[in-house]
């Protein structure tokens, strides 16, 4: 077939998209985080807004750029503080701040890793499609993707996956789906980064790489990651405990920016 | 062999149900995809059985049957998610009551009108059924539908994939659930009259599904459904032509059997 038809039909689908308004998902948020990432006053919740609550009272903050390991044992609250912290579940009590801002759903400063990620099972999806999908964040309503490619590729790169971009996402290991998903995360461009639990049921090598990503490159990022592992604990510069419904405060960042430690 | 493929082309009717299935096919193909996809099959059965109540409703008070049909499917998908909001309800058995209280609605109202001969179309769908101005009303439905899935096909894709993060981001999927029933209930209408109220929502699984066993990507799997809703579609109407006793819509939805059972047989295991 000549290529006259593709292109033809390229052409009516980008005056399609022409005659269209760009609309944000949410309203854009620059990344300059300074002082605190976190600020959480008597702050409490639980993992329905009508149930009873994980914790109460919770008062911490966690200044930018601070590598924070959030503890604490089963159904002490983790998961539901870092829902709470990206916005998915409104605090029954208190207030918080995230980048500046009370969490809600469309900002794109914070990411948001879950410890089961419910992706649709047989989704016809290339891998290098799922971390573009973490541009959305900079397009909008009615956009086709057209940027942030180099972010993309960088990311691919850091976490050992440009050999793997065109396989299909349901033929990946956990592991290489994980590292995917934060990809994902860092092409968002977000301040926060939240992580529940990411090493769970991880290879040691998967587990390497994504510590090397989060540790070692010294990105311009907060993380605050829910872990079991105390072998972790010494990578980082803060330990929040949640236990008996009230947060613990160990090893306290230092007061410098940890961004350019 | 070419002139029992040419003979049909010589009647006006046979032409316009020939675009008639190549323009609803290739709506209920993409929309297909997502109803496949994301395991939407029997939210689609039930809307396309409902429009049975909205097209003879239609036909008894005087008014158009597009509108009736659309006003029908879009009160089956309102009712099943007003039924399926409340807390602990199923959205599978909101979905089955819906499905049958309008199909049963359906004839009843068909009692009520003089013959169920006037009716057998509707259900099954008739290849001397669609007119000239069926024929807009189904461009001007592909034409909308399409641009839709085109312009929202990258929140459609996320929202679909992991809804958690479309939210997360911003990208409604609760908006695009009901934009996307919506789309359903809109090319449902317009393969009513070819395909009938009982068989239109394999329109929409049989290619789709084909599709899912050959494509690695969304745009992909849309492509092979299209594919295989012409070829079913196509062969179906002169099958039906050919021997009058099969339905136009039986003839397609077992036309469009063949290639899914190909494709199940042979395409590679990904």
């Amino acid at each position: 077939m000549s290529p006259f038809w593709p292109r033809l039909g390229r052409q009516i689908g980008d005056a399609a998209f022409a005659l269209l308004p760009t609309l944000r998902y949410a309203r854009p948020e620059k990344n300059d985080c300074s002082g605190e990432a976190v600020v959480a006053r008597g702050l409490a919740a639980g993992a329905r807004v009508d149930g009873p609550a994980a914790f109460r009272a919770a008062d911490f903050s966690i200044p930018c750029g601070c590598r924070t390991a959030l503890i604490g044992p089963n159904g002490s609250g983790k998961s539901t503080l870092l829902r709470v912290l990206a916005g998915l579940v409104p605090p029954q009590a208190g207030e918080v701040l995230v980048a500046g801002a009370p969490p809600a759903l469309g900002r794109s400063r914070i990411a948001y890793l879950s410890q089961r990620p419910q992706l649709t099972e047989g989704f016809p999806l290339l891998l290098r499609r799922l971390v573009q999908m973490g541009t959305y964040a900079h397009h909008g309503w009615f956009e086709e993707c057209r940027h942030g490619e180099a972010a993309v590729d960088q990311a691919l790169a850091q976490l050992g996956l440009t050999e793997l971009a065109d396989r299909p996402v349901h033929a990946l290991s956990g592991g290489q789906l994980q590292r995917a998903l934060i990809a994902r995360a860092f092409v968002q461009g977000a301040e926060v980064l939240l992580l529940d639990e990411p090493y769970a049921a991880l290879d040691a090598a998967s587990r390497e790489i994504i510590e090397r990503f989060l540790f070692d490159q010294g990105h311009a990022f907060t993380v605050l990651m829910a872990t079991h592992d105390p072998a972790d604990l010494a990578r980082f510069d803060r330990i929040l405990e949640l236990r008996g419904g009230a947060v613990l405060t160990k090893h306290a960042c230092s007061g410098h920016d940890h961004r350019h430690a | 062999m070419l002139d029992l493929l040419l003979e049909p082309l010589s009647e006006p009717f046979f032409v316009r149900a020939l675009l008639a299935v190549a323009l609803g096919g290739v709506t209920c193909a993409c929309l297909g995809a997502y109803v496949v996809l994301r395991r939407m099959a029997f939210v689609s059965t039930a809307l396309t059985h409902s429009i049975l109540p909205g097209v003879v409703g239609a036909m008894l008070l005087g008014f158009s049957p597009y509108l009736g049909a659309l006003a029908a499917a879009l009160l089956t998908a309102g009712g099943a998610a007003w039924l399926a909001s409340r807390k602990g309800a199923s959205e599978d058995s909101a979905i089955g009551v819906m499905l049958s209280v309008m199909f049963a609605a359906g004839v009843a109202l068909m009692q009520q009108a003089n013959s169920w001969r006037d009716f057998a179309g509707l259900l099954f769908g008739s290849v001397v059924a669609v007119g000239a101005a069926d024929l807009w009303v189904i461009a001007a439905t592909a034409v909308g539908v399409l641009f839709g899935l085109r312009v929202l096909h990258k929140e459609l894709e996320l929202a679909s994939f992991d809804e958690e993060y479309a939210s997360l981001l911003g990208a409604r999927p609760g908006l695009m659930r009901m934009v996307l029933l919506a789309l359903v209930a809109l090319g449902a209408v317009s393969c009513v009259r070819l395909v009938g109220a009982l068989l239109t929502t394999a329109l929409f699984v049989i290619p789709a599904a084909t599709g899912v066993l050959l494509g690695r990507t969304v745009p992909q799997v849309m492509a092979w459904g299209v594919a295989c809703a012409l070829a079913g579609g196509v062969s179906g109407l002169y099958l039906s032509y050919y021997l009058p006793a099969v339905p136009s819509g039986a003839g397609i939805v077992l036309c469009c059997a063949v290639p899914y059972l190909l494709a199940r047989l042979f395409a590679p295991r990904r």
